[in-house]
């Protein structure tokens, strides 16, 4: 199963906060402070790394753990990348990079699913 | 039909005004829950929001009211969004996965008898964290059904759906 870009509702509604609390909590200005929270929870909008943590801080779970559809992304595409990476001719073979390449390459291949 | 833990479903659960849905990974994540209340056209409204709903959360499986099982009777607008819901899912290639009120009723309270609220007791009870907070009142007999009601209706059927 391919994990949900964000998983943000599901920890407000534990907590039984609005989304204009979490609002007034990330620091959003104006009158409409609980609509970016909802874009947020439905995938129309990607908020920034500072609201990201500020979200992780609010709910009290790792980002990774919130943004769990993102996080899964990321990781398959720094593993792609790295594969590529890992394809190059090196011009020294330091083995500390060698194998930090190899290992970023199987990350992705060792948990297919949730991070 | 496997119902692993790595599934996510949808239960919709139609009623006379509007509908509750709940999303769940696995017998014990609650993802997203809540009743949408419709006042005009009602069973195109309902088939935009499910639609909606099937974009945002991408589940498998479509879980719904088996409204024509022997042990229900439910109104013709009800049995033709029925339809409608089912022909929505295969659009969308998800499973759909009919469950009758008696399963329902044997899941949640061990016995074919019992009433609505007290199968929604017993979901406040399983999730106290989620659903708690959204039961109603015992509803008296002068009064219309409570609209959170929807919310345990769809919860219902979505525990259910697992194994037990």
């Amino acid at each position: 199963m391919k994990s949900l870009p964000n998983y943000l509702q599901a920890q407000r509604k534990r907590l039984a906060l609005s989304q204009e609390e979490v609002g007034f909590l990330l620091g959003l200005n104006g009158m409409n402070k609980g609509n970016k929270v909802c874009r947020d929870e439905t995938f129309a909008r990607e908020p920034s790394l500072l609201d990201a943590l500020a979200y992780g801080v609010i709910y009290g779970r790792p980002v990774s753990e919130l943004f769990a559809g993102l996080h899964h992304q990321a990781q398959q595409r720094v593993a792609e990348r790295a594969k590529v990476l890992s394809f190059r001719k090196m011009r020294k073979t330091e083995p500390r990079r060698k194998q930090a390449i190899i290992q970023l390459a199987e990350s992705a291949s060792v948990n297919p699913n949730n991070p | 039909m496997t119902q692993n833990n790595t599934v996510r479903i949808l239960a919709i659960a139609p009623t006379a005004r509007g509908f509750g849905y709940v999303v769940m990974e696995g017998p014990r994540r609650l993802i997203a829950f809540s009743n949408k209340s419709i006042l005009k056209n009602k069973n195109e409204r309902t088939l935009v929001w499910v639609e909606k709903f099937i974009r945002r959360y991408e589940p498998t499986v479509m879980v719904l009211p088996a409204v024509n099982a022997a042990d229900t009777r439910r109104a013709k607008r009800i049995k033709q969004l029925h339809q409608r819901l089912v022909s929505l899912a295969t659009k969308h290639k998800l499973k759909v996965k009919l469950i009758t009120a008696t399963k329902v009723r044997e899941r949640l309270l061990g016995q074919i008898k019992g009433n609505k609220q007290l199968q929604a007791e017993v979901l406040a009870g399983l999730f106290p964290i989620e659903l708690a907070p959204r039961l109603p009142p015992k509803r008296k007999v002068w009064k219309s059904e409570d609209p959170r009601m929807d919310i345990f209706d769809a919860a219902g059927l979505a525990v259910a759906f697992w194994p037990k």
